[in-house]
């Protein structure tokens, strides 16, 4: 039943889209989300995911100073997580989901 | 004598009259849907919370845990047994033995469950076991909110139990070893009195009137498939008990009524 429904669900999406419904595109029904938190031992854990609950596994993490300078760079794992030493000046953590859907945490409002 | 007979009859007549108390396991924490993670204090205390009424002394729970899940990740079990320190709960008219710890919430659901010390209800003559959940979440990030967990009783929510706005409905499924139960009773009641973390007391002030004792515990039944509906009147914490799961458990050589408790919270649109 619920196969059934998915399969009429994606019937009538194709079916819209290939009417021309969507002339700008498909939009996201979904928000990106981004918490870090401090482990206490000199690493800052960042949890990523979106409103609807899919996975941020493989979305781009930067952490930057000030400036913009990158200082590290990674990707979210599989648990859409990522765990990096927390810098020993001011820096920034960017959550890079593409366009519109990036998200940028300041380190001063990270804590345990 | 005849008068002695007519007075204990009539007693007798108006004890039975008198309504069932409510008896909510209550696992009690401020917010259900939090912005930001943190350190959250969490309450277990027995109680009847339309009246801020008598509380029950608990015993050390059998279970208490959290399963925290967040998106597409494997839900995982944390153990929170160990942390419970005793505390004495302050009713309008008594105090009795509950619990309390603190729990390091980080994003998305955290499912707390507590299989209690079965309660002995000296009045009725028999015991009294609320499994119960609670079901939070930090950051807005869904989990496994809709998947039983699989304890004996359970009720498990169809809609999102932390996102409800005052006048949605809340609806669940009735659980007894993972089956649904048809038409099973179950009870309703506000958070009448606001827990007061600090002085482990329920608050003076009610936050709602009764007209009728009827509207102090509401009452609804299960369809076939367990699952019931309820409109949310008010915002605050609702309780949802379904009793009785299973007629014939025993503790103990006793009769134990075997219930499944949920609490939820809803919030006003502003």
């Amino acid at each position: 039943m619920f196969n059934k429904k998915i399969l009429i669900t994606g019937i009538l999406a194709l079916g819209f889209l290939a009417l021309g419904f969507f002339p700008a595109g498909i939009c996201y029904a979904h928000t990106p989300l981004c918490s870090c938190y401090d482990n206490a031992d000199g690493t800052i854990t960042c949890e990523g995911g979106f409103s609807d609950g899919s996975s941020a596994s493989g979305v781009e993490m930067r952490v930057e100073d000030k400036s913009g300078k990158i200082l590290i760079k990674g990707k979210m794992d599989e648990d859409s997580e990522y765990t990096f030493d927390k810098p020993s000046k001011a820096y920034k953590v960017i959550f890079d989901a593409g366009e519109g859907h990036s998200i940028e945490v300041s380190g001063k409002e990270i804590i345990e | 004598m005849k008068k002695l007979y007519v007075m204990l009859a009539s007693l007798a007549i108006l004890a039975m009259t008198v309504p069932a108390s409510a008896h909510f396991q209550m696992i009690y924490t401020p917010d259900a849907a939090l912005n930001k993670g943190g350190k959250i204090p969490l309450a277990l205390v027995f109680t009847h919370p339309f009246e801020a009424g008598h509380t029950m002394d608990m015993g050390k729970p059998e279970q208490f845990f959290a399963v925290r899940s967040r998106g597409e990740n494997a839900p995982k079990k944390i153990d929170l047994l160990d942390t419970l320190k005793p505390i004495t709960w302050t009713s309008l008219t008594n105090a009795g033995n509950a619990w309390e710890t603190t729990y390091s919430a980080r994003g998305g659901d955290h499912v707390f469950c507590l299989i209690p010390d079965p309660y002995w209800e000296a009045n009725e003559s028999f015991y009294i076991k609320q499994n119960t959940k609670v079901i939070i979440n930090v950051g807005g990030e869904p989990g496994a909110w809709m998947e039983p967990v699989g304890i004996p009783t359970e009720i498990v929510p169809l809609c999102k139990p932390y996102d409800r706005w005052t006048g949605n409905v809340f609806q669940g499924q009735v659980l007894l070893n993972g089956k649904p139960v048809s038409n099973a009773e179950i009870e309703i009641e506000y958070l009448n009195h606001k827990p007061l973390l600090d002085k482990k007391a329920f608050a003076k002030e009610a936050q709602a009137t009764a007209p009728q004792d009827a509207f102090v515990l509401q009452t609804i039944f299960a369809d076939e498939n367990g699952v019931f509906t309820f409109g949310i009147p008010k915002a605050g914490w609702w309780g949802f008990a379904a009793l009785d799961l299973d007629p014939d458990y025993t503790h103990k050589g006793k009769k134990c009524s075997r219930d499944a408790v949920i609490w939820i919270k809803a919030v006003d649109m502003k």
